[in-house]
Parts: C-alpha cells; structure tokens; sequence
C-alpha cells in the first residue's frame, strides 16, 4: 500500500464520521488559540447561527483548557521560557443536523473513579439543575487541588444542546484513556 | 489619600480592555476572555480595586462598573465572581458600588449571565442594558 492510498483511508475515515478538524499530540495554549479561530471562522464562513458558534466554542475552549491542566501525558520544561505541553485529542465534526466536540486524554486510574462520578451527576442534570449548579461552584472557594475552579465540565454540560457522553479505558495499571463528547 | 495609578491593559485576542480610571472611579472591562491563566490575568484589577476600596476618607468615593463582554471562559467567570464578590462586600460597608453590564441585544448567553450576576447583588446597584450593533 503506497503512503498516498494509506493516509487517503484514514482521511477519509475522517472524513465519513463528520469531521471537520482533529487534533491529536501535544497539546499547548498556543494551539488552543489558534485552532479555535480556525474553528470560528470556518464556521462563520458556511454562515452557521451565531449562537450555535458560540456554544462550539465555548465547549472547544473548556475541553481543550482541561486536556491542557489535567492530561497525565504532560511535558515541561524551560526552552528560555516555561514550556507546558499536555496530550490529548480534540475533535469537533457534524453528524447529521447537530455539531459535536469531543475531547480525549490519559488519566490517572485513582482520578478516573471521582471524574466518572462528576460526569455521571452531570450527565443526569437538567438545563436548570446544570445553571443552578454552576453558579453554586462559581461561588465556592477555589478548591486546592485545582487549577480551573473545576467549573469547565459544567460548563460544558450547560451548553451542550443533549447530554454529554463520556467513557474511560483502562490502558494500563495505573492509567485511563477518559473521553467527553457534547452535541450542539 | 494616597495616590492610585491608573491601570490599564490593553486588550488582546483572548484578553479583555481593563482600565481601572481612579481619578473618575471607573472601572471598565469589555471584550473576550480566555486567557491562559485568568487568576494570574485579573489578579492586578482585584489588587487594584482592594486598594481602591481601602482608601480611607471620610465621604469614600463611589464606584461605577462597566462590563461589556463578548465571551469568558469558567477560569474568567470565576474570576469576575471573585471581583463581584468584593464589590457587594463593599457595598454593604457603605460604599456607592454601581455595575452595569452591557451586552449584545442578540448575546442571549451574556444576558443569561447578567441576570444570573444580578441576582448576587443586594447592596450594590446592578444595571442590565441591552445594546444594539452601534
């Protein structure tokens, strides 16, 4: 199989699940950036509602900031300045009339237990149950242990249009694949 | 009373205009915000504002807040709860704390969180004004 016919396949499994862009590796604040103007402006070039570009958006934002804080495959160090890199994936595609956003990362297996059992809460929310949650965690002190006030996968459930999916893998003894995906 | 520098930080791609105006109390912040580290970006406005509101004097400036924002991101929603928080805690003590949040006329999601803010505000003054494209 010559490398044109190889990636052409896997292009064009991509492409057959509704995807619009991917990304997998290494992932920093930069790149957020900059794929999310991507993201922003190919859909404001095929003329997509304002409110459903912001909904993607802000569900990309959240998704990638927290592949960034709480992936386990994390590197860093100093190139002249402090370098973060975290691994992950993002995909955000249409299937049929709806977008969707779906994030993946490695976590650690004693993490996965309490991350499962936050989405599970989330997942079974109501549009007002969620809204009056976040605002709950809003006014709640920063907790030690986190680096994002724990709010985004809220955030995420709220502005996801149907209720988020998530599962986990278990790769290793001590680590989990974990993946969300919401629908818009 | 000691003098305050007025701060100001012009805005970026993912980062709101802030201007903290002490000589004409203003505090305005407009735009989007998703910055990598919000705690680390809005810790001068909040450091500012304690200042601010620590000035001692015996008919203590009032304030007025101006919000216009377009997008934040959790990390900056708690960051502004943070700043609002301080501002109900002042009014309380007495201070004239008035905040008007602006949003799109069309920005259904900046008018959820405005009114969703509001509700925080007992002692404070909490304006919701609508604008339209200008």
């Amino acid at each position: 199989m010559s490398i044109a016919t190889e990636y052409f396949a896997f292009h064009r499994q991509l492409q057959e699940r509704g995807v619009v862009f991917s990304f997998a590796g290494y992932l920093s604040e930069g790149i957020l950036f900059s794929l999310g103007e991507a993201l922003k402006q190919k859909m404001s070039l095929e003329d997509a509602d304002s409110r459903v570009i912001k909904r993607v958006f802000s569900i990309f934002v959240e998704q990638v900031q927290n592949i960034i804080r709480y992936s386990a495959e994390r590197v860093e160090g100093n190139l002249g300045k402090p370098v973060e890199l975290s691994s992950g994936m993002v995909v955000v595609g249409r299937e049929r009339d709806r977008f969707f956003v779906v994030c993946g990362n490695m976590v650690c297996r004693d993490e996965a237990a309490e991350l499962q059992r936050r989405l599970e809460q989330l997942a079974s929310m109501d549009k007002d149950s969620l809204k009056s949650y976040y605002r709950e965690r809003l006014r709640a002190p920063v907790e030690d242990d986190s680096r994002g006030g724990n709010i985004g996968l809220i955030e995420i459930a709220r502005r996801s249009t149907d209720p988020i999916e998530f599962g986990f893998v278990e790769v290793t003894e001590d680590r989990s694949f974990f993946c969300l995906k919401a629908y818009i | 009373m000691e003098t305050l520098e007025t701060l100001y930080r012009a805005p970026t791609e993912r980062s709101p205009l802030l201007e903290f105006d002490f000589a004409n109390r203003r505090l305005r912040i407009e735009g989007e915000s998703y910055p990598e580290d919000a705690a680390a970006f809005f810790g001068p406005v909040i450091q500012a504002l304690d200042a601010f509101l620590a000035t001692d004097s015996t008919q203590p400036p009032a304030l007025l807040v101006e919000l216009r924002m377009s997008y934040f991101n959790s990390s900056s929603a708690k960051a502004l709860m943070n700043i609002f928080q301080r501002l109900e805690r002042a009014a309380g003590a007495g201070r004239g704390v008035r905040i008007r949040w602006h949003y799109h006329v069309e920005d259904d999601t900046m008018q959820e969180f405005g009114e969703d803010f509001s509700e925080d505000f007992e002692h404070a003054v909490f304006e919701l004004c609508e604008f339209d494209d200008d």
